[in-house]
């Protein structure tokens, strides 16, 4: 088919749909099974296997096909990844930790994706993507102990405020570069740290407790159960998280796709061209700054009332320093793999207990390994489409 | 019902436990708080002086070594202040190893360490170009400013789980002499005299260093125009190798100081310093060694007239000095002392 | 083909061996959890608290009558309420784990109540002195074998006034447990009404430079400088005040008790007060059958001033389920009708809040590097004295 045909619209999307489910069907049951293991040695060779399973399906091509098929089918495998979300639930509906790590990448995904339009699309540097988290937090545990808002009210709130604490940074963000660019969200992040600290008004250090979320009057912290079986009450949050990462993540689809991830990417990737191309830098840096925090902020508002506790050790930099090193790790700029980094990062040293210690010793070695080998990481970002069903 | 002096009791907006602060009834009345009456003795107002020349001395050696890395390399190696926390631990590894061979001699400890941990790290920051900064030269800036980051976290967490107990703070030996002043209400003491003195010798010698021998003429050219330097001929990659090692031992010498003044070191001191060091180092304009020692002791400042301000929580210090240094940034974006950026377009 | 006779046999003999272990092992495992602070400046109490838990589980798995057989989860809440918060969910969700005994951090222990509620899992409180763990909420989940502050800070209060001294100066860590010493500390100075407070200072708990508010506490010159919070930071205040030549009195809590200051001090540590509810560990009920069995397990740690308490809680723990069975809410209920127990502390009663009383009061002072008990020091009968002492 020629190029003319599908500029035309009228194509077939090329790539078959089978890599790419056979890859999510195989990574949903591995997920499983590296959730329900207990045994330390289990879980050790479960994790060799796996990383024996991606290496044996790079070396045979499965991965550029299973690549290929999510860029052109992504609706369609994006439905069964959700079907996937929703099997790993119901196989945990009980077990209250396992449910409460699972919401915990779900949001952590959303505040990376948030961190993904500053950073990877808009390259605005920021390492204060922890303290804008815990803007939302803080808001929803000030908001619920003390006011009666609807708690989806507090949610927005929680993005809104981050959004525009955020807005205070802006003169300095937009006015510096490269390096200074980083040294003013990295004195933000320790400033808001020791701000939470030192101010009894928002607890102190010893934090605060977040009162849990009620919709229409159902309270989200009271065990459920259907007929003979049990739900844990976690199972509320996660319902709500993963709508939450469906919406951030399909806006960050369109965004990316839109004309507005255009000049994003066009912003990123060389400032001086782009602003002879007449495109308004400052307008774009501030539209992806904030609505960046603003996603984060939502998410932490979020996760607050999962935790029912905030305190500022929660939102140091070291923690900005982990949402960096997911994007890092997963490829700047792309979505799935952001949820795939997002999942090694929170899972694995969870269960390893012998490596719970270790484990930022770990992260920061591999995220050098992956600075040093791979600086495109684990799934970069594949190149932009320009037209429909175009291949480069 | 709040107990006098502290302000923060009187926050009603409090949200948990109401309980720890209904019941406390105002002890008898004669409270004494000099400060309130708004006069500082000159003995006070010295000694904050004094205090502010020791932080801006140890915050100026941190940021010599930010800009002379940046200066040659273009880099920001943020690992620097976690160097410092290694150089410290290691002043300590061989004040353990003397003691244990018997060494008694304050002076020759402390020669000693000052020599183990400045020569270790300046092997320590070689190695680091050598392997981690050389080969991302041409990556994005982001990157080496990523690994530099992340390689502080390792050096961090070496230190935190590989060294014996090392999560704890430990007490570093006073190795210097303990006498003191008193000049009137102020304490001098002979140990920060000789500190600073120290301080302020190094600094010198590392100006003397780069501006009047031919290593220093070497250094400043690669730091101007690295291709013509190179065609120059000189020896680049043992110009940074040089470069790195000379900053690494500032920032061991820096932990050294530091461990002295606090007689204690912890795995954490590093990040803290580094991060002040760097915005230290910004403020006075990256590339420039009087913008580095500008800035230190500006931001030492900056601490000193937040904690007089702000006497009963001296924590918002850092609170107000960082707000400080986003400011300064969004008013002169590349530092105090501008620095001459070209950039090829 | 392999003989399948002799295959047969092997197996059969293996099987009835196998049979024979299994009976003597037919002991169903329960699980017990522990949290502490097991990193982090005040590691050396978790540690030990950890050891003493360890030894009540180890000497329980020895006893032939014992109807189960324990394991021990034990999870670190670095003396941090966030950590807390996260490892007290991991261990209350998971529905194997039975009972727990708790927190030595007065922070981490209040941050974590609730949760413990929330998931209805029953936790014996074995290091955490603050009064509002068990008393801010009737929650039937949490207990505590140790004693509160309140009468630590009621004995100090009365040494400081009866010794002469007039001008108290208080720093006090900015967490839940900090506020507590001060807020109690002062009312039972108020009450005595000898002696005043000239200055009150609040201080993060990771601070390093005190030095701002020592200078301003040199131009208040108090007598005395009353410290509630932490070892970590209570050395740094120590040496910098020396380092400022402030010459007052260093007054501290429980939170000092430890064998880290001393270390940390050196010769500096001398003549510094402290206050510690329960008898010193040798002087306990049980304690020299606890010293003998703790040394003989060769711990890296020793047990520090909680160790006891820890065992105790462990121990009682224990107890309920062999009584109760492996079951949360029977636990809970068992626990409910605690009325002097005998333990290795002396008697224990939980009130209607899960509260034993701890009568004594030990009032330690540091004397040649080590903690003395200031009736039988030497400050006491006047031989040495300290710093303004009458």
């Amino acid at each position: 088919m020629s190029g003319f045909e599908a500029m035309a619209g009228r194509e077939k999307p090329h790539a078959a749909l089978w890599p790419g489910l056979i890859v999510l069907a195989a990574a949903t049951l591995y997920l499983i099974a590296l959730l329900a293991a207990e045994n330390q040695r289990l879980i050790i060779s479960l994790l060799a296997a796996g990383i024996a399973a991606v290496i044996a399906a790079a070396w045979f091509r499965l991965l550029d096909r299973a690549g290929r098929s999510f860029e052109d089918r992504e609706d369609v495998l994006g439905g069964f990844a959700i079907l996937a979300a929703l099997a790993v639930a119901v196989v945990f509906h009980e077990d209250h930790f396992v449910l409460l790590l699972i919401t915990t990448v779900l949001l952590t995904t959303v505040a990376t994706l948030g961190l993904n339009i500053q950073f990877g699309y808009a390259g605005v540097l920021n390492f204060a993507g922890a303290s804008f988290f815990g803007i939302g937090a803080y808001t929803s545990a000030v908001l619920n102990a003390h006011s009666a808002l609807p708690h989806l009210a507090v949610l927005l709130i929680g993005g809104l405020l981050a959004a525009l604490i955020g807005s205070l940074l802006l003169l300095p963000v937009l006015r510096t570069r490269g390096h200074y660019a980083a040294v003013v969200t990295i004195a933000f992040a320790l400033l808001f740290k020791t701000f939470l600290e030192v101010n009894d008004v928002l607890g102190g250090p010893q934090g605060l407790q977040v009162p849990g979320m009620k919709i229409l009057g159902w309270a989200f912290n009271d065990n459920m159960s259907i007929g003979r079986i049990s739900l844990s009450f976690y199972i509320n949050y996660f319902m709500v998280s993963l709508l939450l990462l469906i919406g951030a993540f399909i806006l960050v689809r369109r965004l990316e796709r839109s004309w507005i991830g255009l000049n994003l990417d066009a912003l990123r990737l060389d400032e001086t061209a782009a602003g002879c191309f007449g495109l308004d830098i400052v307008r774009w840096k501030i539209t992806a700054f904030l609505i960046g925090n603003f996603l984060i902020g939502i998410a932490g508002a979020l996760f607050g009332m999962v935790g029912s506790f905030v305190a500022p050790n929660n939102y140091t930099f070291a923690d900005s320093l982990i949402l960096v090193s997911i994007l890092l790790l997963g490829g700047i700029g792309n979505p799935w793999g952001l949820i795939v980094a997002t999942l090694i990062v929170v899972i694995v040293p969870e269960k390893l207990q012998t490596i719970q210690e270790y484990r930022f010793l770990l992260y920061a070695l591999l995220v050098i390994g992956v600075l040093l080998f791979r600086p495109q990481g684990l799934l970069p970002r594949p190149v932009r489409r320009y037209f429909p069903g175009w291949r480069p | 019902m709040a107990s006098p002096g502290s302000r923060w009791n009187r926050h009603s907006g409090r949200i948990t436990s109401p309980r720890l602060r209904g019941d406390v009834k105002n002890p008898p009345s004669e409270i004494h708080r000099s400060s309130q009456d708004d006069i500082m003795d000159v003995g006070l107002f010295t000694q904050y002086v004094m205090n502010g020349l020791m932080l801006g001395m140890m915050y100026a050696l941190v940021a010599v070594g930010f800009t002379l890395f940046f200066g040659v390399l273009d880099v920001i190696k943020f690992s620097h202040g976690d160097v410092l926390t290694v150089g410290a631990f290691a002043a300590l590894a061989s004040f353990a190893g003397l003691n244990a061979l018997g060494v008694k001699s304050q002076l020759v400890d402390l020669v000693v360490m000052l020599a183990i941990a400045t020569l270790a790290m300046a092997v320590l920051g070689m190695l680091i170009a050598r392997y981690l900064v050389m080969p991302l030269r041409s990556a994005p800036a982001l990157n080496t400013l990523l690994i530099t980051l992340m390689l502080g976290t390792v050096l961090r967490e070496s230190v935190r789980l590989f060294y014996p107990q090392g999560a704890n703070p430990k007490p570093f030996p006073a190795l210097l002499p303990r006498g003191s002043v008193d000049l009137g209400s102020f304490n001098l003491r002979l140990d920060n005299v000789l500190m600073l003195a120290a301080g302020i010798a190094v600094i010198v010698s590392v100006q003397f260093l780069l501006n009047r021998t031919k290593l220093g003429l070497a250094i400043r050219a690669v730091a101007q125009d690295q291709d013509t330097a190179r065609t120059m001929g000189v020896n680049f990659t043992a110009i940074v190798l040089v470069t790195f090692a000379i900053g690494s031992s500032l920032a061991a010498f820096a932990g050294v100081m530091n461990g002295l003044y606090y007689n204690e070191i912890n795995f954490g001191m590093g990040l803290y310093l580094g991060v002040i060091g760097f915005s230290a180092a910004i403020i006075g304009g990256l590339g420039s060694i009087y913008g580095a020692i500008l800035g230190g002791f500006l931001f030492a400042g900056l601490q000193t007239v937040g904690t007089v301000l702000l006497p009963f929580a001296s924590a918002y210090k850092d609170v107000f000095a960082f707000a400080v240094v986003i400011a300064i940034m969004a008013w002169r974006p590349t530092g105090l002392i501008r620095e001459k950026i070209s950039e090829r377009v | 083909m392999i003989r399948p006779g002799k295959l047969s046999a092997a197996g059969l003999m293996a099987a009835v061996l196998a049979m024979a272990v299994g009976a003597a092992h037919a002991k169903d495992k329960v699980k017990v959890g522990f949290i502490g602070p097991l990193t982090g400046g005040v590691s050396v109490n978790g540690i030990g608290g950890r050891n003493s838990a360890d030894l009540a589980v180890k000497l329980r798995n020895a006893d032939a009558k014992a109807k189960y057989e324990y394991e021990l989860v034990v999870l670190d809440d670095e003396c941090k309420p966030n950590v807390a918060v996260q490892v007290a969910t991991k261990m209350a969700a998971d529905k194997d784990i039975i009972a727990g005994a708790t927190h030595y951090c007065s922070s981490t222990a209040i941050a974590t109540v609730d949760t413990y509620h929330k998931f209805g899992f029953p936790v014996i409180v074995w290091g955490a002195v603050l009064p509002d763990i068990t008393y801010r909420n009737k929650y039937a989940e949490i207990h505590r074998v140790n004693g509160t502050m309140i009468n630590q800070n009621d004995a100090n209060a009365e040494l400081i006034s009866s010794l002469g001294y007039k001008t108290v100066a208080v720093i006090h860590d900015t967490t839940d447990y900090g506020k507590g010493h001060n807020e109690y500390f002062s009312k039972a100075l108020a009450k005595i009404g000898k002696a005043k407070i000239v200055g009150t200072f609040g201080v993060t708990a990771e601070q390093q430079d005190f030095t701002a508010e020592l200078t301003q506490i040199k131009s208040l010159n108090p007598e005395v400088i009353y410290f509630g919070g932490l070892t970590p930071i209570g050395v740094r205040i120590r040496s910098q005040m020396d380092k400022l030549g402030i010459k007052a009195v260093f007054d501290g809590t429980s939170g000092i008790v430890s064998d880290a200051f001393v270390q940390g001090l050196g010769p500096l540590a001398e003549g510094t007060l402290a206050f510690r509810e329960g008898a010193p560990t040798e002087k306990l009920p049980g304690g020299k059958f606890f010293m003998e069995k703790y040394n003989a397990q060769k711990y890296d740690n020793p047990p520090e001033a909680y160790g006891a308490f820890a065992y105790a809680a462990m121990d009682m723990i224990l107890d309920t389920i062999e009584k109760t069975g492996p079951d949360r809410k029977k636990v809970i209920e068992e626990l409910g009708n605690v009325k002097d127990r005998d333990s290795i502390v002396g008697k224990i009663t939980f009130d209607d809040h899960g509260q034993n009383t701890v009568p004594v009061i030990t009032k330690y002072v540091i004397q040649d590097g080590k903690f003395v008990e200031w009736d039988e020091s030497e400050y006491a009968t006047g031989k040495r004295k300290l710093p303004g002492q009458k």
